[in-house]
């Protein structure tokens, strides 16, 4: 972690939390988790709030949809923890296997074709934004994906844009795959807020 | 709103933009808003911000323990530094946002 209070925690109340968090888990706890409890009066619940809404909210999408929404997103952006957290969550919703395939080539994958359409839109409003258009939400939605899905996928695409930047500016320490499997768990159980 | 309604994401989006700019916080929100808007190609910052944030929109993974530990230098404190940060990853992610809402939008208007 590049700014060190992030990682002790700033205040006594958050370095005990920490503390207690790892202890009782038997790992140490993620830096997503100390930057989620750092410095909360700047983004207030504003963000935090967005995601679990976003990933853990009402949707089409299942769960594991979602979190494989958000573990291309990373692959996308080379973020290595946050493709590592969040594809070991989506396999803890969807078939390990479909997970794997998809990670390594969405197109090829046996996943559904709302979940492809959703995913090539990802791919292009992560790597190439200012080229969208109606066309490609055209592709999306005629594929019988929602108004209302198609924004729930949008949010997710938009989040995991914010989140893998500052996982990599600060530096996130990357866990094992125990511990990403063990996380996984209780991220899929607690969600995000 | 409750729980059980799907989630509108463009309040969403509009408050965080809204919390970069007005939090309680130790940066300056002029410098917070350039951020934000610098990491979506907007116009330059002045250094050592600029190199920073333009890495972190362009390609975070790159971003090196230099250019972190020049503007945590100038800012004096880990709190700024992450205030910053949190602001390039933001305007990153809300340009995307933007651009995929209104292709969305552009798509459901259509005749």
């Amino acid at each position: 972690m590049r700014l060190e209070e992030i990682d002790a925690g700033d205040t006594l109340g958050h370095r005990a939390l920490i503390g207690f968090i790892s202890l009782v888990s038997g790992m140490r706890l993620p830096d997503a988790a100390r930057v989620a409890f750092y410095h909360q009066e700047f983004l207030g619940g504003t963000l935090g709030g967005w995601t679990q809404a976003t990933m853990r909210g009402p949707s089409d999408w299942r769960i594991g949809e979602r979190e494989l929404m958000a573990a291309l997103v990373a692959k996308w952006n080379s973020c290595a923890f946050c493709t590592g957290a969040h594809s070991a969550i989506a396999a803890k919703d969807i078939d390990p296997s479909l997970v794997q395939a998809a990670m390594n080539d969405f197109e090829a994958a046996d996943i559904s074709p709302k979940l492809k359409a959703m995913l090539k839109f990802l791919q292009k409003m992560t790597r190439e934004p200012v080229t969208l258009t109606a066309a490609d939400a055209r592709s999306v939605l005629q594929t019988g994906v929602t108004k209302q899905a198609l924004e729930d996928g949008i949010a997710v695409g938009a989040l995991f844009n914010i989140v893998t930047r500052y996982a990599d500016a600060l530096s996130f320490a990357m866990p094992s795959s125990e511990e990403f499997d063990k996380a996984a768990v209780m991220l899929l159980k607690r969600g995000y807020g | 709103m409750a729980a059980s309604e799907p989630a509108n994401h463009r309040s969403r989006a509009d408050a965080l933009r809204r919390r970069i700019a007005t939090a309680s916080a130790l940066t300056p929100s002029e410098l917070r808003r350039a951020a934000l808007e610098r990491s979506a190609d907007g116009p330059p910052l002045v250094p050592p911000y600029d190199a920073l944030v333009t890495q972190i929109g362009i390609a975070a993974y790159r971003v090196t323990d230099a250019q972190v530990s020049a503007v945590r230098s100038v800012l004096g404190s880990d709190k700024a530094a992450f205030e910053v940060v949190m602001s390039a990853a933001v305007g990153a992610g809300l340009m995307r946002f933007d651009r995929a809402m209104q292709a969305a939008k552009d798509a459901s208007d259509a005749p």
